[in-house]
């Protein structure tokens, strides 16, 4: 941080930046202003260099993450070898089933230039959910929703190019 | 303690008057005789002074008198002072005995007991609830004996003086004692009336703010208002009639009490007329009736004390009216050395509500042998391995390890052979080296037969937490007397770090550059820039240092640091302010948990008042916050370029000022120089971390161990680190860090049955593999290995696996053998 990177005459800090991000993402922007307030407080930024892994593959790392600035690559390792699945950009919230319970990364996502990430630890958001009982049926809401938007969206779109993978379909259906 | 045979709960409040305190209670009851004698003195006094010395106008005789009297009343005091020390001693060692004894049979109850009872009840019971009984076992023998004696001592003086005057005026105590406990029946039936009443009225306030927004939305309030006056009228009603009941007892035994006198005068009166009674002895009557008032008050409080304590007594000891699952103890013999071969023969586990959780599980298992226990979430894999570690009470088979059944083993039979990592392991306030021994010392009794420092460090490599230790180590401050070989060796660490790694790490570093602002510092070390000398200079006292403050005024700061510190408060209250006080919370916050409560009173009045107008004190307080900030921590708030100019040229200010005055105060940073302001880790950077990511701590600790095993000085650093305080259940240690000092303390005791439910599931991948492989190789042989696995991918090399499925074993053989089988394992593996 320096002083050239912020607005001067007015500047805003980093939490209520963060908070802005929070009110823009699907997992969060249900929830009350007081709830996202304390989130906002409790993720942290991280700076990754090019080519450093964010999350790696069969790793529990209990993270979910927002790409402020940079991008990443999404991959998948299959015997060995390494395939990109796609570039996730700026603006991108990856990981908020971490945040409800134990995954383990199915995907590696490795910065593709130097990128920042707002990080909200799972053990965090559990310790801040047990105060707020009531709100995680909106959270849940919000999960199951986007779960069913993301299937409807691929049905509609891609589910003619599926070929053998059609019996596979139905995600939202878990 | 002879009663230790009978368990605390079956034990009636009485049998606690005088175990453990007879001698008290003896020199109680003789100091009383003697106490009540002292109190029919002066009654014996007045009547003379009047009958003798004022009537035969002798002063001699009126100043002898005189004497004993103001003798007597001031011993009566001194013995009465005496009484309420002896009896507040019995009390709280009765009340201290008690919570002891309770506090001991609770731990060992069974775990099931506790899932149906909050923790609050527990310690409402063991810190509220045995005060009232404990104050009964005070008073249980002194305040019958003195006020009985007492009453009946005056009242055989009474009889003495003038037997039809004193069994007419004593005839009114048994009305007395009659009808007022007849009408306390009425306050006590009124009183019962009043809590329920109270209770309806809390619950339908709590729903009303509930739902305010409802009432807001609807323009409910009138409906809301006559809802709420129609229970306040009725409380009214109810508290009417209990005060009715009460001031009725007050009264009653007030005007019956005074009748005392009244009678007296009117027959007394007579007969002293009537030349039949001394005017002395009319006096000293009077007066004894008087006094037989408090002695009877005091009987009737001692009875309400009674009544309370024994109800409270016996409720909570109802409560915990449970049988633990186990003996404890063995009372005649060692505990056994146990050949950890198992054998599970039809063995089921029924909970109190009649749900089956276990049912025909047979297995065997030859002494070190590893075995897994598979299946989905509910199928009864925790719960065998709770039955086997003896924490559930298996309702029916058998289960022996060796040849023993472990329902008739002793708790202390399981704790020598066995070692337990529960699936949410739990770790306790105190040091990491409190929490590591725990075990061990659990099992010696004593310090005998303690782990060393190799096996600890052995142990803290095998699971993972060494690094976590020596971060530890690395964020400790050392005070000037600490360690001063340590300080040097230091400093020669630090050059090695900026020769070999100074550049690498350079991006996770911000380096104590004197022209450049610290984000990662607070504003009070970023105008220091130094570690102090003096007292006067270090960061707690610096706000009242005139000479700082004075500093502060001249280098324009004073308004602007106020004003940083008012919104740091504001911001930080405003989201920290209806959160418990947990480590997680506070780690971004400039405000600790403890301060919270004075800042949101500063906060309100923030609110009504300019911060000119604040009291110094308050002022005070909002400056040193401000002085606290550390932009690259405390987000909720911006640094403002021109505050951070300003304190960069404070410093300089600051450098050149104290330097003129007072160059001995500071030591300013110096690349050649230790800090003592500063932890180990900062020394070593000669400035701080500014990054959490992990792989950047990883490329960190990995530099920082090569260039502490360069200087020997790793052993020492994890020494240091080891005594780290853990904080309240652990809290300021992360998930993994717990479970891996839960599995090091199992490791460090070396159990010959090591029984793991779950136990790495929070640990990262090179963790979790390293820890398998250990059980893979070291343990095998050599202890027996149950495992609850929640990964398919670590029970490979086990010797037998179980799968499991609604309380029953569906296969079990070797990993190999059930996958040919494609059975139900081969379909939990294709699944996960």
């Amino acid at each position: 941080m320096n002083s050239s990177e912020r607005n001067d005459a007015n500047p805003s800090s980093e939490l209520e930046d963060n908070l802005e991000i929070l009110r823009q993402t699907y997992f969060f922007s249900g929830l009350p202003l007081e709830t996202l307030k304390v989130f906002a407080y409790l993720c942290t930024r991280e700076k990754f260099k090019k080519d450093e892994y964010i999350f790696k593959q069969h790793e529990e790392d209990g993270r979910a993450f927002y790409i402020i600035s940079g991008s990443a690559i999404l991959e998948r390792q299959d015997n060995d070898t390494s395939k990109k699945i796609r570039d996730c950009a700026e603006g991108e919230f990856l990981g908020g089933l971490t945040l409800l319970g134990e995954v383990r990364r199915l995907f590696s996502l490795k910065a593709a230039e130097d990128t920042i990430c707002l990080v909200l630890e799972r053990e965090k958001f559990t310790k801040a959910m047990e105060q707020f009982p009531n709100i995680m049926p909106l959270i849940f809401k919000a999960v199951a929703k986007n779960i069913d938007f993301w299937e409807e969206r691929f049905l509609a779109d891609r589910a003619d190019m599926c070929g053998e993978c059609m019996v596979n379909l139905g995600v939202s259906l878990i | 303690m002879e009663k230790a045979d009978i368990p605390v709960v079956k034990r009636s409040l009485f049998s606690w008057v005088f175990p453990g305190n007879a001698k008290l209670q003896l020199s109680l009851l003789m100091v009383i005789a003697v106490m009540v004698f002292a109190r029919v003195v002066p009654l014996e006094m007045q009547k003379r002074i009047v009958n003798e010395a004022i009537n035969l106008r002798n002063i001699d005789l009126l100043l002898r008198y005189c004497g004993i009297y103001l003798a007597s009343v001031v011993f009566f005091s001194i013995l009465k002072y005496l009484t309420n020390i002896i009896q507040t001693i019995i009390a709280q060692r009765a009340t201290g005995n008690m919570r002891k004894e309770l506090y001991r049979h609770i731990l060992t109850l069974p775990l099931n007991f506790f899932r149906n009872t909050q923790p609050g009840s527990v310690v409402n019971s063991l810190v509220g609830e045995l005060a009232m009984p404990g104050n009964f076992v005070g008073m249980a023998v002194s305040a019958p004996v003195t006020n009985v004696l007492t009453l009946l001592a005056f009242a055989a003086y009474l009889f003495w003086l003038n037997p039809l005057l004193a069994a007419v005026s004593l005839s009114i105590y048994p009305v007395v004692a009659f009808l007022v406990p007849m009408l306390q029946k009425g306050v006590n039936r009124a009183n019962r009336k009043r809590v329920d009443a109270a209770r309806t009225l809390s619950s339908r306030i709590a729903e009303s703010i509930t739902g305010i927004h409802e009432i807001h939305g609807n323009g409910a309030y009138r409906i809301e208002n006559n809802k709420f006056n129609r229970l306040v009228n009725r409380l009214e009603k109810i508290r009417v009639v209990w005060s009715l009941y009460r001031f009725a007892v007050k009264t009653s035994n007030g005007l019956f009490v005074s009748l005392g006198p009244f009678i007296v005068f009117i027959l007394g009166g007579y007969l002293t007329i009537k030349g039949q009674l001394e005017l002395g002895a009319l006096v000293a009557f009077l007066s004894a009736q008087e006094r037989l008032y408090d002695p009877w008050k005091e009987l009737i409080e001692f009875y309400q004390v009674y009544q309370d304590g024994t109800v409270t007594y016996n409720r909570t000891m109802e409560f915990f009216d449970v049988e633990p699952d186990h003996v404890i103890e063995p009372h005649d013999r060692a505990p056994y050395d146990l050949e950890p071969s198992l054998d599970v023969k039809d063995m089921s586990f029924m909970t109190d509500s009649g749900i089956r959780l276990l049912d025909g599980i047979s297995l065997s298992l030859n002494a070190g042998e590893l075995l897994a226990l598979v299946g989905f979430s509910g199928s009864g894999k925790s719960t065998l391995a709770l039955c086997i570690g003896q924490l559930y009470k298996y309702t029916g088979g058998h289960v022996l390890i060796g040849d023993k059944e472990v329902s008739d083993l002793t708790k202390k039979d399981m704790v020598h052979n066995m070692g337990f990592v529960a699936q949410r392991p739990f770790i306790f306030e105190g040091t990491i080296e409190d929490n590591l021994l725990y075990s061990c010392l659990a099992r010696a009794d004593g310090t005998d037969g303690l782990p060393s420092l190799d096996d600890i460090i052995a142990v803290l490599h095998q699971t993972g937490i060494f690094v976590d230790v020596l971060r530890f180590g690395m964020n400790t401050i050392l005070t000037h007397d600490q360690n001063k070989e340590l300080v040097d060796v230091i400093i020669r660490v630090r050059e090695n770090f900026q020769r070999d790694f100074g550049e690498e790490l350079s991006d996770y570093v911000e380096f104590f550059d004197e022209n450049q602002y610290l984000f990662y510092s607070s504003v009070a070390e970023n105008l220091i820039f130094g570690a102090p000398n003096k007292d006067d200079f270090m960061d707690a006292n610096l706000c009242n240092n005139q000479y700082f403050l004075d500093f502060l005024k001249q280098a324009d700061l004073t308004r602007p640091l106020l004003s940083l510190g008012a919104e740091l408060a504001r911001q930080t209250v405003d989201i920290l302010g209806n959160l418990p006080p947990d480590a997680i919370f506070f780690e971004q916050s400039p405000i600790g948990p403890d301060e919270l409560d004075e800042f949101k009173l500063l906060v309100e009045r923030l609110k009504r008042q300019k911060l000119h107008e604040l009291s110094a004190a308050n002022q005070k307080k909002l400056l040193e916050l401000g002085m606290r900030f550390v932009p690259g921590t405390h987000k909720m708030v911006a640094l403002p370029a021109i505050l951070e100019n300003l304190i960069l040229e404070g410093r300089a200010m600051f450098r050149q000022k104290i330097s003129n005055d007072s160059p001995e105060a500071i030591a300013f940073y110096d690349i050649s120089q230790y800090i003592y302001s500063q932890t180990i880790l900062n020394n070593i950077f000669f400035g701080k971390t500014t990054t959490l990511n992990p792989q950047a701590q990883e490329k960190i600790n990995q530099s920082i161990i090569q260039l502490l095993i360069e200087e020997d000085l790793l052993e020492t650093i994890i020494q240091i680190g080891m005594h780290y305080e853990v904080g309240t259940k652990g809290d300021r240690l992360s998930g993994g860090q717990q479970q891996k000092l839960a599995i090091a303390r199992i490791f460090l005791k070396q159990p010959k049955l090591l029984i793991m439910d779950e136990a790495t599931s929070a640990l990262d991948n090179n963790s979790q593999t390293r820890i398998q492989k250990l059980l893979e190789t070291r343990w095998r042989k050599k202890s027996t290995v149950i495992s609850v696995a929640h990964r398919l991918d670590t029970i490979k090399n086990y010797d037998r696996v179980a799968v499991m499925k609604a309380g029953k074993i569906l296969e079990i053989g070797t990993y190999d053998e059930l996958m040919a089988r494609k059975g139900m394992l081969y379909e939990l593996v294709g699944k996960k």
